[in-house]
């Protein structure tokens, strides 16, 4: 092999729930080193190609490989390969931040005093040591659930990311620390795909980007080209094709 | 706004009716109507004693009752409540207004209606001017329990998400229980009754019920004592406005503060020892954190122990202690039937065992284990002290290799039962200010409670045999059986949960985020069962045949049997010990006969189905 693959290669996920199409033959390819967004509107498909992806929902067809490694195959060597955190789902939730992490990190094999300091060093970044020391994830608010998502995907030394929303009700201060951190992820060499739909986050952080809506894939390429000499949501308005609404007001309210 | 909300109830109802649930519903409803049948002929019969008719129908009415305020404690939060308006501008008491006609609209509210019709026939017996009276009594008492319902839900709401409002609840719940599960003594016990009468004292207290008021009323009338026909009625009233009144200042407050549990210091978190050894204590370790600290597993502890005890006291009022030595097996088999939801109760919490993939088996033993440490040391301590206060240390074998079985199956077929028959719940992040809305377990629970109890007769079976014999030693080789049996489902059954989990877990994962099964057309899940296809008709015969294969094989066939080898003559309430001696033994024998053949019909009907669904 002369070229490394990819870092991640997305080829013809496709899933339907009863009549509706949640992805419909969607092609990624994130390759090593690169952060890369997905973007797409709500109910565009990002959280169910993602899902599938990664293994925790079943494809109707296709196949997810991880820097070679297929997901659904090969499970065990997939999954020591990337970090996940999907959007908004359970934990533990009678554990604390610590607690998790310590036992998580044993149970991907590492020894005891390693998880440990592994543990102790993204509480401390992620801030959720101190007075959240003893707090319950299940008393976690929107934004310290994030993190503690992200200290999880990051806790094995992953050399992919695959984050679900990773910014969605964070506030700017965890915000910039989590850029951060993926932003030096991506500089040593590992490799990010993180959807969301705030386009300025996407422009600020990602070297390539596709657009997803309605279950497609409508636009993949380097961030530039995809936008040309526009803004990514200028472009993305485009892609998607819908006209923006709210341009007559709503009647009832004042205007 | 009424209207509206009823809208919006129905269209929650249509939007939420799966196959199974729709099964679960169909079966509630026939279960329901046949008792609503039941109470209405009971109003038709005629009885020697003049005061037993309205005795009997004030013990219905409260048992109805009783069901409606315990029922939510199992079948979750109502699909409309309070809480999704509470940041409408809509005033409190026209809010109030509209759930509780949404509540009304609803096969429960139907099915109760048409059993309070009784009360009606009761009326028209005594007099034409009686009837006038019942109707609005029965519609009365229909806005009563509905309306008790609502309220004891929300208060129990709010208490149970604090660690000790969930054992004040489950006590409360797991009192009710025990209270309906006796419901059977009274019409067992009928013909002692009949003779006698209900005691007077029994008597009085059960007029005193709100549920027995209309029947006052009803009884006033009867005798042209317009006045006595008035004050029960305008009692009934006043009640309900009251409880309306409460309802409507519960939906206001804000919910209350919850005494928060705080986890580990830094220095405590990391697992060590014993725990760290392997990916089974790992698990073990978070399993025990979240049985001490999640206040929904409090309640899943107390009440089976607290049902366990009450069931073993309430034959106390007959100077009968036999029922002590099995409190902890009994213990034991209702901790199952509560505890058999633990994947659904920690939702998509799941997620995180699919990313480390090849720990399914070591997450099942450890909530095999995890239960096994919270009701192993606790039953087995209720059996030792139960066989103690009894007195009478023959019951030994029996009552531990009782307990030993139920311990070993139940531990088995609850990761089991949790994983085929998950009920999705909302996540516990969502619902940790009302621990009690979590899915319908009522299904499950029944399940559990049957399959274990089935798991308990091998070992039974073989005390049995020894005492029937004479031979003590066969009579304490039912505990090896016990340990052999339940160790058998213990493994084997965790197996096949294991199994099931590494298999399944994306789709179990899409159950618990959506609320829904995949549907079959995605290709490796299953069609759907016989249970979710069957007609009203086969679902009928299929839960009837089982009702009767409870009834008489537990209370009436076994019970009876082990009271009589006991050598004791104490007649409780089993049919067969009131007869002459000579028919006792061929009564306890058709009784477990007829307890057999309603099993083997169950079974009969559900293979019959699944063989038709197969054949579609």
């Amino acid at each position: 092999m002369t070229t490394a693959p990819a870092a991640f290669l997305i080829r013809g996920l496709h899933k339907t729930f009863g009549e509706h199409t949640a992805a419909d033959h969607v092609d990624l390819t994130v390759a090593p080193g690169s952060f890369y967004g997905l973007v797409g509107p709500n109910g565009a498909g990002k959280t169910t190609t993602l899902s599938m992806a990664v293994g925790l929902q079943r494809p109707d067809e296709g196949s997810a490989l991880v820097h070679g490694v297929d997901v659904w195959q090969e499970p065990l060597r997939a999954r020591a390969l990337m970090g996940v955190l999907p959007d908004g789902l359970a934990m533990p939730e009678r554990l604390t931040g610590r607690e998790l992490l310590t036992s998580l990190g044993q149970l991907h094999g590492l020894d005891v005093a390693e998880s440990a300091h592994r543990a102790g060093e993204l509480l401390a970044v992620m801030d959720l040591d101190g007075p959240a020391e003893r707090t319950l994830i299940v008393d976690y608010s929107t934004g310290m659930r994030k993190k503690i998502g992200l200290a999880t995907a990051l806790l094995h030394g992953p050399r992919l990311l695959v984050l679900d929303e990773p910014f969605e009700a964070v506030d700017p201060v965890s915000a910039a620390t989590i850029k951060r951190i993926l932003q030096r992820f991506v500089a040593g060499g590992g490799s990010v795909l993180i959807s969301s739909h705030v386009m300025a986050l996407v422009e600020q952080l990602c070297d390539t980007v596709a657009v997803m809506a309605a279950g497609r894939v409508v636009a993949e390429g380097p961030l530039d080209e995809v936008r040309g000499d526009r803004t990514l949501e200028d472009t993305f308005v485009d892609l998607v094709g819908v006209e923006v609404g709210g341009g007559r007001g709503l009647s009832w309210l004042a205007s | 706004m009424v209207g509206v909300l009823i809208g919006m109830k129905l269209a929650v109802l249509r939007n939420t009716a799966t196959g199974g649930k729709k099964a679960w519903a169909a079966l509630g409803a026939t279960a329901g109507l046949t008792l609503a049948v039941a109470t209405i002929v009971l109003s038709f019969l005629d009885f020697a004693h003049p005061r037993m008719l309205m005795d009997l129908l004030a013990v219905t009415f409260a048992l109805w009752a009783l069901g409606w305020a315990a029922g939510p404690a199992f079948t979750g939060e109502a699909p409309i409540g309070g809480h999704h308006f509470q940041r409408q501008p809509i005033p409190r008491r026209t809010l109030t207004l509209g759930l509780l006609a949404s509540a009304m609209v609803a096969v429960t509210t139907l099915v109760t209606l048409l059993a309070f019709t009784a009360l009606v026939v009761f009326a028209a017996r005594l007099s034409p001017w009686a009837v006038a009276v019942a109707i609005p009594a029965a519609i009365l008492l229909l806005l009563l329990v509905v309306l008790a319902s609502r309220v004891v839900s929300l208060l129990f709401a709010t208490l149970a998400s604090s660690r000790l409002g969930g054992v004040v609840t489950a006590s409360v719940t797991a009192a009710m229980v025990a209270l309906a599960s006796f419901s059977w003594v009274v019409f067992i016990a009928v013909y002692i009754l009949l003779e006698h009468g209900f005691p007077a004292r029994v008597s009085t207290v059960l007029r005193a019920l709100p549920s027995s008021w209309g029947l006052l009323s009803v009884e006033a009338a009867s005798r042209g004592d317009w006045w006595g026909a008035a004050g029960p009625l305008a009692g009934l009233a006043v009640l309900a406005v009251a409880l309306f009144g409460v309802w409507s200042r519960l939906l206001g407050t804000q919910p209350i503060t919850r005494a928060v549990v705080r986890g580990s210091s830094a220095e405590w978190a990391a697992p060590r020892g014993w725990a760290a050894r392997g990916d089974l204590g790992l698990f073990y370790l978070r399993e025990l954190r979240t049985w001490w600290r999640d206040p929904l597993r409090t309640q899943n502890i107390t009440l089976p122990v607290v049902f366990a005890l009450l069931t073993a006291l309430f034959p106390v009022t007959l100077d009968y202690t036999g029922f002590f030595p099995f409190a902890g097996a009994g213990a034991a088999v209702m901790g199952a039937a509560t505890c058999a939801n633990l994947y659904g109760q920690d939702g998509t919490a799941l997620w995180m065992t699919l990313t480390v993939p090849g720990k399914e088996k070591a997450d099942v033993r450890a909530r095999q284990l995890a239960w096994l440490t919270v009701f192993g040391p606790m039953t087995l301590a209720m059996t030792v002290a139960g066989v103690v206060v009894h007195g009478e240390a023959a019951m030994l074998p029996w009552a531990l290799a009782a307990n030993l079985a139920a311990l070993g199956a139940g531990a088995g077929l609850l990761v089991w039962i949790a994983v085929v028959g998950l009920v999705p719940g909302p996540d516990p992040h969502r619902s940790k200010h009302s621990p009690l809305d979590h899915g319908d377990v009522t299904g499950q629970s029944l399940l559990m409670f049957l399959l274990t109890s089935v798991a308990i007769l091998p070992a039974l079976g073989v005390a049995l045999a020894g005492h029937l014999l004479g031979q003590a030693a066969l009579t304490w080789a039912s505990v090896p059986v016990a340990i052999v049996v339940g160790a058998a489902a213990y493994l084997g059954f965790g197996r096949l949960a294991a199994g099931r989990l590494a298999e399944t877990g994306p789709e179990l994962l899409q159950l618990m985020r959506t609320g829904k099964r995949p549907n079959a057309a995605a290709g490796t899940v299953r069609p759907p069962t016989a249970f979710e296809t069957m007609g009203a008709g086969s679902r009928l015969r299929m839960w009837g045949s089982m009702a009767v294969g409870i009834i008489a094989l537990f209370p009436q066939g076994l019970v009876p049997l082990g009271i009589k080898l006991d050598g004791s003559p104490d007649k409780v309430w089993f049919l067969a010990l009131y007869l002459p001696e000579a028919w006792q033994w061929p009564t306890i024998a058709v009784m477990i006969l007829i307890g057999l053949a309603g099993f083997g019909g169950m079974f009969a009907v559900y293979r019959a189905e699944t063989r038709r669904v197969r054949a579609d």
